[in-house]
């Protein structure tokens, strides 16, 4: 149905559209009168006033439609005297009037059922209908108003540039309601998490084993119940394990990467610059879920296999596995920000170095790198807060297991895998268990957020000094 | 220490910090062609699959049609005691246990591979040929050579009785390879012989034009606005520090931000390339953003002052002359986001794409998969033949990401002018 | 007469396939000040870059020819350079104190080349050299502060104590004055003046009053070739080639 409406819309502004520039044409000619603009903006303005209206209601409407006409129908089929205990419950009884409606339940149909499903497809009509006319109230609202506007030779052209420009600024607000969405869909469901679980016990526990909280409905939580959820949710494995892991990839990639960096600034010949840099730059193209899985079939077992043989007890989920192939992964962002940062030293600092008789690698010692600090700071930061977020080299190749080790042989767990063994399973979104991974995501969020904005301030202040 | 001494250790020095700079490039380049080999190495015989000479006798009876069969009669009839049959004639089995231990050899299609014979030619009806019937999971991984054929009995999949059919047969000259169509026409299967990437390479697609047709509208018109129309204000300031931040936000925040908003409130069904399109498209805004603004930001300014100076309005001089001039870098960058889009995973996960799915979707509102989800669904399985099937999806994928990435990179050396 | 301290002799020098300096044969004594002159572009900075191997940086650069200091070739391969830079310092034209604090500036050079071991003895160098730059006074209180915090001139002076503080036999100097202004200059010629005494001074300069004002010997270049070279009175009183002559009366620039 939707399809449809826009379908005519569209068509219908598409005529409008020639109609407006034809007309405009003619009555110009015939009145000999001076017209504002040339007659296809016309056209546009007519385009633009008729179909806009109509789409962005019609947007607006199909996005909460649905849950309206939810929770209308559950009060009916309360009403009916439909019991449930929980949302879960209502659901399901809501789907099941849905389906009936459609025609493809299987199962048997009590009275409650086919009257709440009667007045369904009441209401959906109610709301189809009203959708129509409403539209079509709309796009004869908005055609009257533009041809009344066209009819006192309006400068089309800067109408329908003042409308392309709000268009613009539109667009560009996507990035705010994206960050909008995001804060909104962490915080709406961690607050649920939060007024179950206090967040003292969440920031400070100890221990993380959300399989305890069987609980679906969380206002039915008793005492003794909470008493024991309380200990279920503990964050600090989760962020031991996720800066555990990080800080083993930092330990490969940041070697690496710097000296990488270095040696094709300073070293370097072009030519090997100009064939070694963009290979290492493959390491960041390469999708992370390679990764995992190499990490996951050949690196983790390849250390147990060695582990066993040198009398080690490693898991064949170990952090080091997972450290390791996640510091490979960041390389390159080290590698290549540091060497941009390292080329923008001015050379005259290392002329003032060498005319003294230092070395060229004293000279980066105690010239360069010093002077390229922030920057290099900022890209290690940066490079953090990548290996934080990381989740399918971590999902594959390191362990669920929420302990407090700082054995990386041993296999711990981190914050984006617990979120994601979490909200793989069935979810019943009122569950502490399924809003714990949302708490999860909020802390990440911050976490990230805060590390980037470190990290561009200093590499701002960098630039700021040298260029 | 004496000034020669001194100045020896300061060389040496020198030396050594050269030497780690080029042992780091070197090491980096070694991972790059250790992971490449690894995967190349276990994915390259997924694209055959092992097959068995198998003499099929369409006897008329036991299928139970009549002569001259119409099209529904064949595509109606029951072929599997044809198939047992045909199968059990390949090597003297005796007893229950043997028989069967002969039959699961093949695949379980095996039926329907012979079923569709018959179909494609119907003349066979009562006549014998030779087909080359799909093997088993475990004899083909045999055959390719990944099996340990020493471990004892009772720890193997393939009895001993099995392995003495499939050495017979080998010695025959029964056992061939043929190439793997199953893997790209088919979707995902609880059998590693009959695993395919069809459905996935499906999904994938659909999420990527999707993820382009929202992503690279929306992300142009807001570089242009951004950098040609905004005033220098708050706002302004305020959406740029948000486009930043977005580039650098975990990608599992934008999968719980699908979850809650796309799934849960709007109620877009799971598990479809729709949805994936649009979680996509989030996460590629910003990186369109970016490379946008930089191409738009390096037009000099004489190009517009020279379209205004005639008469254009500000608009017609931003999308007659600039926008123009900016789109291979723009375009440039699209390339590579999407490239990026299309190994994502985590996000895909927590849209529901891990549920099991058979069929080929055939609009974006199927359910679905996509090529790295695939990948990720398949390592978790034990068999050893969705190793092989694991790393060709990622053969797959690595060819796609290396020729867009080219691309990109030729559009931009090619129709790129540089300014200065 | 002064001994001769730096002989260069058939110098060539190319930028690829550009020749910068054709067959310079040029002589400078010892604790004088040469100036070198001639229009922008002439070879000059190319030449005296050459007298610390400054051009090896530069990777398309190639030097053929001779140039010795006190009779010992430097333009060979196996020279260590590191050592020769010890001993032949570098002033540019723009100032380039390190990013660091005053005294470290100072101190940088000498812990390199093991020159100062102790606190105390770094300590002496710094102010002894800073002395010698006639910038202690001016700093002494704050050695902890930034060197980039420094005005124009003061950041020139401490580039000269840096450049001193390993006690180098020879200073080069690359038109030091020129980012200066004209009170900052004067200081830094007085300075020139006082440290002839113990140094080998070549300075390349723009301004012909200032090859006046500070030099004994003065040299004329022109596209790479060095025209003529003289006690700095006659070179500007009464030239034997006529091109100087035309350039130091302002025929060209």
């Amino acid at each position: 149905m939707n399809f449809v409406l826009i379908f005519l819309i569209l068509i219908f502004s598409l005529s409008l559209f020639f109609y407006g520039r034809s007309k405009t044409k003619s009555i110009s000619i015939e009145q000999n009168i001076k017209l504002n603009a040339l007659p296809k903006f016309y056209g546009y303005y007519l385009v633009l006033w008729c179909s806009i209206p109509a789409l962005v209601f019609l947007l607006i409407w199909s996005l909460f439609e649905p849950t309206i006409i939810k929770s209308i129908i559950i009060e009916v089929a309360a009403n009916q005297g439909a019991i449930f205990n929980d949302k879960n419950e209502a659901n399901l009884i809501y789907e099941k009037i849905k389906a009936i409606h459609l025609g493809t339940y299987i199962g048997d149909i009590d009275s409650i059922l086919r009257e709440s499903a009667l007045s369904y497809a009441k209401f959906i009509n109610l709301f189809t209908n009203s959708k129509i006319v409403l539209i079509f109230g709309i796009v004869i609202a908005s055609v009257i108003y533009s041809l009344n506007k066209i009819k006192n030779n309006n400068k089309a052209r800067d109408d329908v540039e003042v409308i392309l420009k709000g268009l613009l600024f539109v667009s560009s607000l996507i990035a705010i309601l994206t960050t909008l969405g995001i804060i909104f869909s962490l915080l709406f469901e961690s607050i649920k998490f939060f007024s179950v679980i206090n967040i003292f016990d969440y920031l400070f526990g100890t221990n993380w084993s959300p399989q305890k909280a069987f609980v679906n409905d969380a206002s039915l939580i008793t005492e003794a119940e909470y008493a024991e959820l309380k200990d279920a949710f503990g964050f600090i494995p989760l962020i031991a394990g996720t800066s555990f892991i990080a800080f083993i990839a930092m330990l490969v990639a940041v070697p690496v990467g710097l000296f990488s960096g270095i040696y094709m600034a300073e070293y370097a010949s072009s030519k090997v610059r100009r064939v070694s840099k963009p290979i290492i730059e493959i390491l960041a193209g390469i999708p992370t879920v390679v990764y995992g899985f190499f990490a996951a079939l050949t690196v983790g077992p390849f250390f147990r296999q060695v582990g066993e043989n040198l009398g080690l007890t490693v898991s064949s989920e170990s952090a080091l596995a997972a450290g390791l192939i996640m510091g490979i992964m960041i390389i390159p962002y080290i590698s290549s920000l540091s060497d941009d940062v390292i080329n923008s030293v001015p050379q005259s600092l290392r002329d003032g170095s060498y005319a003294i008789g230092a070395t060229k690698s004293e000279t980066i010692k105690k010239v360069v790198i010093p002077a390229a600090l922030p920057g290099i700071i900022g890209s290690v930061l940066l490079a953090v807060s990548r290996a934080i977020g990381e989740t399918m080299i971590v999902v594959m190749a390191a362990g669920l297991a929420a302990n407090l080790t700082i054995n990386p042989l041993d296999s711990t767990t981190t914050i984006t895998t617990q979120i994601v063994m979490i909200l793989v399973g069935d979810q019943e979104f009122d569950s502490p268990k399924t809003q714990s991974a949302f708490a999860l995501g909020l802390t990440l969020f911050i976490a990230t957020l805060i590390l980037n904005y470190i990290a561009q301030r200093a590499v701002k202040k960098y630039r700021e000094k040298y260029d | 220490m004496t000034k020669e001494q001194r100045l020896k250790k300061r060389h040496s020095a020198e030396k050594r910090f050269r030497f780690y700079g080029l042992a780091s490039i070197f090491i980096a380049l070694l991972f790059v062609v250790i992971l490449v080999h690894n995967i190349f190495s276990k994915g390259s015989s997924a694209f055959m699959k092992t097959a068995i000479n198998v003499d099929v006798f369409f006897d008329q009876e036991l299928l139970g049609i009549p002569n001259n069969p119409s099209k529904e009669q064949i595509s109606d009839a029951d072929l599997y005691d044809v198939a047992i049959e045909s199968i059990l004639k390949v090597y003297p089995a005796s007893g229950l246990d043997q028989e069967n231990a002969l039959i699961d050899l093949f695949t379980i299609d095996a039926e329907i591979e012979i079923k569709k014979a018959l179909i494609k030619n119907p003349n066979l009806i009562g006549k014998t040929i030779t087909l080359e019937i799909t093997a088993s999971d475990d004899i083909d991984q045999l055959h390719k050579g990944n099996y340990p054929r020493e471990l004892p009995e009772d720890r193997r999949r393939i009895s001993d009785y099995q392995l003495q059919i499939y050495d017979t047969l080998v010695e025959d000259n029964k056992i061939v390879k043929n190439f793997n169509t199953y893997y790209f026409q088919n979707g995902d299967s609880r059998d590693p012989e009959l695993a395919g990437i069809g459905g996935a390479l499906v999904g994938s697609f659909y999420s990527i034009i999707i993820c382009l047709l929202l992503a690279f509208p929306v992300a142009v018109l807001a570089s242009i606005y951004l950098e040609e129309f905004a005033p220098k204000n708050k706002i302004t300031d305020f959406i740029e520090i948000n486009i930043n931040n977005l580039a650098a936000v975990p990608s599992i925040v934008y999968g719980l931000l699908a979850l809650q908003i796309l799934l849960a409130t709007i109620q877009l069904p799971r598990s479809t390339a729709l949805v994936a399109g649009i979680t996509l498209a989030l996460m590629t805004l910003p990186r369109i953003i970016i490379p946008c603004r930089a191409s738009l930001k390096a037009v000099p300014p004489s190009i517009r002052e020279g379209a205004l100076a005639v008469g254009a309005s500000k608009f017609q001089s931003v999308f007659h002359h600039v926008v123009p001039l900016a789109l291979p870098g723009t375009l440039s960058g699209t390339i590579i986001g999407l490239a990026q889009a299309l190994g994502e995973t985590a996000p895909l996960i927590l849209i529901g794409m891990v549920a099991f799915v058979v069929d080929i979707p055939s609009t974006p509102i199927d359910p679905s998969s996509s090529l790295p989800v695939q990948v990720y669904l398949w390592s978790e399985s034990a068999e050893r033949g969705f190793v092989e099937k694991t790393s060709a999806t990622i053969m797959m994928l690595l060819s796609f990401l290396i020729v867009m990435n080219f691309l990109a990179v030729y559009l931009r050396q090619k129709f790129e002018k540089r300014w200065n | 007469m002064s001994d001769i301290k730096i002989r260069s002799k058939n110098l060539n020098v190319y930028y690829g396939e550009k020749q910068a300096l054709f067959d310079v044969n040029l002589d400078l004594n010892e604790k004088e000040v040469t100036a070198l002159i001639g229009p922008s572009g002439c070879g000059k900075s190319t030449f005296i870059r050459c007298i610390n191997r400054m051009n090896d940086v530069i990777d398309i650069c190639k030097v053929t020819g001779n140039i010795e200091i006190d009779g010992i070739e430097i333009n060979d391969k196996n020279l260590d350079v590191v050592s020769l830079r010890e001993r032949v310092g570098m002033v540019f034209q723009k100032p380039n104190p390190f990013p660091k604090s005053i005294y470290d500036n100072i101190s940088y050079g000498p812990k390199i080349h093991g020159k100062g071991e102790s606190k105390d003895e770094l300590d002496e160098i710094v102010e002894s050299s800073l002395r010698k730059a006639a910038l202690w006074e001016e700093v002494k209180d704050r050695l902890d502060e930034p060197g980039t915090g420094l005005s124009g001139g003061q950041q020139q002076r401490l580039c000269i104590a840096r450049a001193i503080s390993v006690n180098p036999e020879v200073i080069l100097m690359d038109e030091p004055c020129s980012a200066l202004d004209p009170i900052a200059t004067a200081k830094i010629e007085e300075l020139i003046d006082e440290l002839k005494t113990a140094y080998t001074i070549v300075i390349v300069t723009h301004s012909m009053a200032q090859a006046v004002r500070v030099s004994q010997k003065t040299g004329f270049f022109h596209l790479g070739k060095l025209i003529e070279v003289g006690e700095t009175e006659k070179i500007f009183k009464n030239p034997d080639n006529k091109m100087t002559q035309d350039y130091i009366t302002g025929r060209f620039g």
